[in-house]
C-alpha cells in the first residue's frame, strides 16, 4: 500500500507544484499524470482531479483575497455562468465517451499553450457599457506608483458566454479552465491581466466544487486515489507558490509550453488510437 | 459596498473558515488513509486495482456514508472528508450571499443565491444521474 500510495503523492506534489509555478492550476498536470503515468482511467482521474482543484483554491485564494486584486462583483457574476456550465459538464461527464474527453482534454492543453505564450498586458479602457455599469463591475487596483488605477468593464455576456464553455470544460475535463476564464475577462472584457488572474483564481473552487459535488454524490470518486491526490496537489501547489517569487517566470513559461503539447499530443493519440 | 465591512468579512473571517474547513479535510482524508491500511489486509490495494480496472464503490445515500464512517469504514470516512472539503466553496459562496443581503444589494443576493443552487442542484443531479 505505501508504495502505490507513495507513488500518487508524488505525481500529485509534482501536478501541484508544476501547476502553481506555470499559473495553470494543478488540474492540467494530475489528469494526464493519473491516465498515462498510472494508468487510470480518465473519469477517475477527472475525479479526483476536481476534488484537488477544490482543495488547491481553497489554500490559495486565501492569499489573493487578501492583495486587492480580486474583483469580487465581476466574480459572483460570472460563477453564475460557470457554475451552470460546471454541473452540465459533471453530468454530461457520466455520459460522453472516453475519446470525446481525451479529444477534449488535448484541446484545452493547446489553448492553455496558446494562452500562456501570448498573455496580453493590460489594455485598460474608461467607459464601460451599460450592463457593466448597472452591475457596477468597475473597479480599481494598486499601481506601480502607489495610487489606484480605475478600469471599466465592458461585454459582460460575451464574457459570461466563455465562462460557460469554462464551466462545462471544468466538469468534463476535472481541470480549472483557468487559462479560459483570464481570456475571458482580459480579452473579452478588457478586465486588467492581474485583476483577471486574481479573480479567475477566486472563482476556482467554485466551479471545480460545482463539478466535484456532481462527482461525489454519483459516486464517481474513488476515495482512495482521490484523497492522497488532494493532499498531494495541495502541498505541491503550496509550496509552488512559496517558490513562485523567486523564480524566473519568463523562462519557465517555454518549458510549460512544451509540456503542455505534449500533453496534448500523447492526449489526442489516445483518443486517435482508441477510434 | 462599505469597503469595511468587506474587508471585515473578506479579510478576516472568509480565510480563519476556508482553512479551518481544509485542515478539518485533510485530517479526515488521513484517518481515513490510515484506516485503509489497518481495515483489511490488502484492502487499499485491492481497491486501487480494482478502481483501475474501471470499479468503483456502488453509490452510497448520505445515511449509508455515515453509517459507514461510524463503523470505520475507510471508504466512507474518505467521502465524508471529501464532502467537507467541497464546504470550502459553499462556505465563500455563502460569506458573499450574507454579505450582500446586509448591503441590500439585491441583484448581488440573486447572483449568489443562483450559485448556491447550482451547488446543491449538483449534489441532485450526482444523487439521480
Amino acid at each position: 500500500m505505501l508504495e502505490i500510495v507513495s507513488e500518487l503523492l508524488l505525481l500529485a506534489v509534482a501536478s501541484g507544484f508544476i501547476g502553481a509555478m506555470s499559473g495553470l492550476g494543478g488540474g492540467v498536470f494530475i489528469v494526464p499524470a493519473l491516465v498515462i503515468i498510472a494508468h487510470m482511467p480518465m473519469k477517475i482521474a477527472v475525479g479526483a482531479s476536481l476534488i484537488s482543484v477544490v482543495a488547491t483554491s481553497a489554500g490559495a485564494s486565501v492569499a489573493f483575497v487578501r492583495d486587492g486584486w480580486t474583483n469580487l462583483k465581476v466574480a459572483m457574476v460570472l460563477e453564475c455562468a460557470t457554475v451552470t456550465g460546471a454541473v452540465t459538464g459533471a453530468y454530461l461527464a457520466g455520459i460522453v465517451p472516453t475519446v470525446v474527453l481525451e479529444l477534449l482534454f488535448a484541446a484545452m492543453m493547446l489553448q492553455s499553450a496558446y494562452f500562456n505564450v501570448r498573455k496580453q498586458g493590460d489594455d485598460i479602457i474608461e467607459h464601460g457599457d451599460e450592463l457593466a455599469r448597472r452591475l457596477e463591475l468597475a473597479g480599481d487596483f494598486p499601481g506601480d506608483d502607489g495610487k489606484n488605477v480605475h478600469y471599466e468593464v465592458v461585454n459582460v455576456y460575451g464574457g459570461g458566454l466563455l465562462m460557460v464553455v469554462a464551466g462545462l470544460m471544468s466538469g468534463l475535463l476535472g481541470i480549472g479552465s483557468g487559462a479560459l476564464k483570464v481570456m475571458a475577462m482580459d480579452y473579452f472584457m478588457h478586465i486588467p491581466l492581474k485583476v483577471s488572474s486574481a479573480t479567475s483564481n477566486f472563482m476556482l473552487g467554485v466551479t471545480a466544487g460545482a463539478g466535484a459535488l456532481v462527482f461525489l454524490a454519483r459516486g464517481d470518486v474513488a476515495t482512495s486515489i482521490a484523497a492522497p491526490v488532494a493532499l498531494g496537489v495541495t502541498a505541491g501547489a503550496l509550496g509552488g507558490s512559496r517558490l513562485l517569487p523567486h523564480a524566473n517566470v519568463s523562462s519557465l513559461r517555454n518549458v510549460f509550453t512544451v509540456i503542455l503539447i505534449l500533453i496534448a499530443l500523447e492526449m489526442g493519440w489516445r483518443a486517435l488510437t482508441r477510434m | 459596498m462599505p469597503a469595511s465591512d468587506e474587508d471585515r468579512i473578506l479579510r478576516f473571517w472568509t480565510p480563519i473558515l476556508l482553512r479551518s474547513i481544509l485542515v478539518a479535510a485533510s485530517i479526515i482524508l488521513v484517518l481515513g488513509l490510515v484506516l485503509s491500511a489497518s481495515y483489511t489486509p490488502d484492502y487499499y490495494v485491492g481497491r486501487y486495482y480494482a478502481v483501475r480496472a474501471g470499479h468503483l464503490h456502488a453509490r452510497e445515500s448520505f445515511a449509508r456514508m455515515f453509517v459507514g464512517a461510524a463503523q470505520g469504514q475507510p471508504h466512507s470516512v474518505m467521502t465524508i472528508g471529501l464532502f467537507v472539503l467541497t464546504l470550502v466553496p459553499l462556505a465563500r459562496v455563502a460569506f458573499c450571499f450574507l454579505l450582500f443581503l446586509r448591503e441590500r444589494d439585491y441583484a448581488y443576493v440573486g447572483f449568489t443565491a443562483y450559485v448556491l443552487a447550482g451547488l446543491v442542484l449538483g449534489v441532485m443531479l450526482g444523487k439521480i444521474g
